[in-house]
């Protein structure tokens, strides 16, 4: 779900553009500049999987994959989250342009925390990346959620309802994609566990 | 409320009906620009218009009351008038925000705490659900400069060719290769679409159907694993294929328009306008 134009007050927007230009900058610094044009094509590809939908009884919900982006692009993921979100509003105005900075916080710092996550707990064996793929996956959804309702508490207490309801409407959302995270994360443990390194990172 | 939700699902069906002659379209990348209009925006210099477009988007953001909000709509469909662009496509972009906004006008009446001289509705049975009108006015308005913002889009993007807007963008000090990758991502974006149709309808053919159920999230997993394996290799020949062609970190420039008077007059009046309508807000 993505913030859109007019809900947030404009001191906030404002913070999330800085923010965010910041961190898309350092990102930029951390990723190999020949490697650059990878990443958007890449990012292309991570778009097209947030876009797939996961019936949920009798409605459907589409995947977040803040989680498994961290996990697989490391720090730069934050690049590539805002270069999809960009996208996203030229495209499609899902996510308004004032909000843009705003909504890149919200899915680009979960994926640098999950990215940490499990690049530092992964481990050597298959069983292992798989659970702590899952955990990536499930901790990604879960902060985007708690970032944007936080986002959303900033506009005063009549936004108090809506964000307890946002928290509760990510709750299946983090399980799903938990589970599909781990699928995913075991799939390329066994079919290209090369992806399971950040492949575009400068090393340090 | 009902005319909303009739609203809804006209827009729905629009957008429906819009979708089904896409589905047989192939690789070529859809264009994000009616480049054939001579309207005044598309004759108005790149950097100016994104400078302007986006100051007003904030003005617009930062209104606080409905009136001069409902006012930026108006103002907002007789800027697309003078633009012309494609109606459907607008309807496109309205139909995207929908969801989030009218999550806004259903929540927010009944969920905003009352204060002192807030008018609030009382169902006979259930008093426990006060409907409070001051919610539903700041929905409201939030609402309004969504769609007010929203409308502006297709007149900032659809009446350049994506690279120029790009260009512009660069000419403005965001980094070149910001650009480029937005350029890349756009490219490959229907490249994977069509493969992920591709997939998905692989799928289907062998009886397999999305419920609500294990097997599904693990079909899901894998479809997602092999989109990001044939992505990544996919990555690897397009930058083999780009450097046989002598790239090195540039692509070739969009033609150069210079910055004329009436460009700048035309961003002067435009924040002008924004001007006016914050300063209504705040008196009013």
């Amino acid at each position: 779900m993505h913030i859109s134009d007019g809900v947030l007050p404009i001191s906030v927007a404002v913070g999330g553009y800085v923010a965010s230009a910041v961190l898309v900058a350092w990102s930029a610094r951390r990723t190999r500049s020949e490697e650059l044009p990878k990443l958007a094509v890449m990012t292309a590809a991570f778009f097209i999987a947030s876009l797939v939908h996961v019936p949920f009884g009798p409605t459907s919900v589409h995947l977040l994959i803040p989680g498994l982006t961290g996990a697989l692009l490391g720090s730069s993921a934050f690049l590539s989250i805002g270069l999809g979100l960009l996208l996203q509003s030229l495209l499609f105005q899902f996510g308004g342009i004032t909000a843009l900075g705003a909504n890149a916080l919200m899915m680009g710092l979960p994926a640098l925390a999950c990215g940490w996550f499990f690049q530092r707990y992964k481990g050597r064996t298959q069983l292992r990346q798989v659970i702590i793929g899952g955990l990536a996956g499930a901790l990604g959804t879960a902060l985007a959620a708690i970032i944007l309702a936080a986002l959303l508490v900033t506009g005063g207490e009549d936004f108090f309802g809506i964000a307890k309801i946002v928290l509760l409407a990510h709750l299946p959302v983090i399980i799903i994609e938990g589970v599909v995270s781990a699928f995913t994360i075991g799939f390329l443990a066994r079919v290209k566990p090369a992806l399971l390194q950040p492949a575009f990172t400068r090393s340090l | 409320m009902a005319v909303l939700v009739a609203g809804a699902v006209w827009l729905r069906r629009i957008a429906h009906n819009r979708s089904v002659p896409e589905e047989d379209r192939d690789w070529s990348v859809p264009p994000l620009a009616d480049t054939a209009g001579g309207s005044l925006f598309h004759l108005w210099d790149v950097r100016c218009k994104i400078i302007t477009i986006l100051i007003y988007s904030f003005i617009i953001a930062s209104l606080k009351h409905l009136t001069p909000a409902l006012a930026a709509i108006g103002i907002s469909l007789l800027i697309l008038m003078t633009a012309k662009v494609s109606f459907s496509k607008v309807i496109l972009r309205l139909l995207a925000i929908t969801g989030f906004i009218s999550m806004f006008l259903v929540v927010m009446p009944f969920s905003a705490p009352v204060h002192n001289g807030d008018t609030v509705l009382i169902f006979k049975g259930m008093e426990w659900l006060g409907f409070n009108l001051r919610g539903l006015r700041l929905a409201a308005t939030i609402a309004a400069k969504a769609i007010a913002i929203a409308l502006l889009m297709e007149p900032l993007l659809s009446t350049a060719p994506l690279p120029v807007t790009l260009h512009g963008l660069s000419r403005l000090g965001v980094p070149e290769m910001i650009g480029q990758m937005v350029l890349l991502s756009n490219r490959y974006l229907h490249v994977f679409r069509h493969e992920a149709r591709r997939m998905s309808s692989g799928m289907r053919v062998r009886g397999f159907r999305k419920r609500t159920n294990l097997i599904t999230l693990r079909a899901v997993g894998n479809f997602i694993g092999m989109l990001f394996v044939r992505s990544f290799e996919r990555t690897e020949r397009v930058f083999d294929a780009m450097r046989a062609r002598g790239y090195r970190g540039r692509f070739p420039e969009p033609a150069e328009r210079r910055l004329r008077t009436r460009d700048l007059i035309l961003a002067a009046g435009w924040l002008a306008i924004g001007v006016a309508l914050i300063i209504y807000d705040r008196i009013a």
